[in-house]
């Protein structure tokens, strides 16, 4: 009978063949990837594994900072279940142009290539997947992989110098480490928090799990390090924390300071960016993409002034 | 995946798939050798495994267009709310019941009354305390040094969640070099200790200080790898200069 048979002797005459082909094209899907992240100089990931610190705000300006700098720069905003940067460079409605070759993504204010799941969205829908998502998490982690794979493979980003990502918030258990891990020749990952010990706790956590993934952790930008005063200019703290003594412990440099600026907070959320470079708080994120770019250049930098 | 046809003891070919079904895939097989044929078909979960790998099986015959699985996968307004998964599992599972909430869980033989958490037996296996953190060694106030009044105010400005790291980093110094008690002196002096056990002249320290302070961790490491590579254990002018001549290629 052939149920009696040692299926174990019967595979080792066997030859395995992929003809259903699913392993070449996981090939072919990476090998994509690569080509078209090949055109971009400097692959930079924003992350925290604490939400609200002001990721996106933080890249927004840091993208819009090289860009004034003379940078080619392009803006991948990995946030897929809470897109915000379109909105926020005023391209919201606006969508990615389909062609055979790729998507060619719209372009912002100073030049700033945007591509965002919100591209895909009408207003006020969440995402939402066909198949049954609702019982299974795992699968809804695997389509949200695969649609970030595509935005690395299909966007037209032509030749840059910084593309930033601009990813979720989480840390260990969650996937912004792994979505970084996920950029081919990463040159590294600016971390964001706010001077509040809770959210430096856990940006801790999303550091080392980073730096396990092999991410190369640049620095941390401090946001919401003070409060503005719209009315009068006068700058307060809004958090008692330290985070100079946290990035002594992680062994990390502190890329800079930035105050909650509502006076520029609103202009992003009007979609209308306030891009005067003599402002204060802007000239706060031009330091910060100054250092970035010193960091990313150190070895220039070694062989000048050791 | 492959199916073997345990008659012929060979593997059955791909040859097509097919939807039967709304979420449902019918892969066939057929075998070479005695021509038997097979379908498999996918539940609405399996199918979505396949479509989440953005593969095609069987290969692609025509190239693959921008976004075509975000595109495709992405649930129309009118769909929305489908639960496509959750009305099968009744189907098969519950028989036609809806999947309830599962209400909570009696207490379980075995399990200890007290506290109710059915993995504590398991945090206190593996040395954690209930708060997830190791039950021993990091504490901030247990310590085998003698902290003078200033260093610990130092140490006690630290906020709460650095404090066990700092104090185990200027420990470990303090242990590396003898000492029994931590002064401010020690402090300072464990900021600059070098992890790979590397001693800096006085010089090369001067000349360190050359380097903005954002990157100075950065270029120490450097530094310290070259003269790892030529096997010294104290950094000097000269590997110093060794270091700028390496680097001296990128300007």
């Amino acid at each position: 009978m052939a149920a009696d048979k040692d299926l174990k002797t019967i595979l080792g005459k066997l030859k395995y063949s992929d003809d259903a082909k699913v392993v070449q094209q996981i090939t072919e899907q990476t090998k994509q990837v690569h080509a078209r992240m090949a055109g971009i100089k400097y692959k930079l990931a924003v992350m925290s594994g604490k939400g609200g610190v002001g990721k996106s705000m933080t890249t927004v300006n840091l993208a819009l900072a090289f860009a004034r700098q003379g940078a080619k720069v392009g803006l991948l905003d990995v946030d897929l279940n809470g897109p915000c940067v379109p909105r926020m460079l005023g391209l919201h409605g606006q969508s990615l142009k389909m062609t055979p070759q790729g998507a060619i993504p719209p372009v912002g204010p100073l030049g700033v290539k945007v591509a965002s799941m919100d591209f895909f969205l009408d207003d006020a829908s969440p995402v939402r997947w066909k198949g049954p998502m609702d019982v299974s998490p795992v699968w809804l982690g695997l389509m949200e992989m695969n649609v970030i794979r595509e935005f690395l493979s299909d966007v037209m980003w032509g030749e840059l110098d910084y593309l930033l990502a601009d990813l979720p918030p989480g840390a260990a258990a969650d996937k912004p480490p792994v979505i970084a891990g996920f950029i081919p020749d990463l040159a590294g990952a600016i971390v964001v928090t706010t001077p509040s010990e809770v959210a430096s706790d856990v940006v801790q956590k999303s550091v080392t799990y980073a730096r396990d993934m092999g991410i190369k952790v640049l620095g941390i930008v401090e946001n919401m390090s003070e409060y503005r005063c719209p009315s009068c200019g006068e700058v307060n703290e809004l958090f008692e924390g330290n985070t100079e003594a946290m990035c002594e412990a992680l062994d990390l440099p502190l890329l800079g300071r930035v105050p909650f600026d509502r006076k520029l907070a609103r202009t992003f959320d009007k979609g209308q960016p306030l891009l005067d470079e003599t402002y204060p708080t802007i000239q706060r994120y031009q330091e910060i993409a100054g250092r970035i770019r010193t960091l990313l250049d150190y070895k220039k930098v070694l062989a000048d002034k050791l | 995946m492959k199916f073997v046809c345990l008659n012929c003891e060979t593997y059955m070919n791909f040859e097509k798939v097919e939807k039967p079904g709304e979420g449902s895939l019918g892969v066939f097989f057929g075998c070479p050798s005695c021509n038997a044929k097979f379908s498999m078909v996918t539940n609405p979960g399996e199918t979505q495994m396949v479509s989440s790998l953005g593969v095609k099986l069987g290969g692609r015959t025509v190239a693959a267009e921008p976004f075509e699985m975000t595109r495709g996968t992405l649930k129309e307004e009118a769909q929305a709310g489908a639960g496509q998964m959750g009305a099968y599992l009744n189907e098969k599972i519950q028989g036609g019941q809806p999947v309830a909430a599962s209400t909570a869980t009696p207490e379980k033989a075995g399990e200890k009354a007290s506290g109710g958490c059915p993995f504590s037996a398991m945090v206190a296996e593996m040395g954690l305390t209930g708060t997830g953190k190791p039950g021993n060694g990091t504490a901030p106030v247990s310590s085998d040094f003698t902290w003078t009044a200033d260093a610990k105010e130092k140490l006690d400005r630290l906020p709460a969640f650095v404090k066990p790291m700092v104090q185990s980093s200027v420990e470990a110094y303090a242990r590396k070099n003898g000492f029994k008690s931590i002064t401010l002196q020690v402090m300072d002096d464990s900021k600059t200790d070098s992890p790979n056990g590397m001693t800096w002249s006085r010089e090369a320290e001067q000349r360190l200080e050359n380097i903005p302070d954002f990157i100075r961790p950065m270029a120490r490491k450097e530094i310290e790898r070259v003269a790892k590579e030529r096997g010294l254990v104290t950094i000097t002018a000269q590997v110093m200069d060794e270091t700028k001549d390496k680097f001296m290629k990128f300007m």
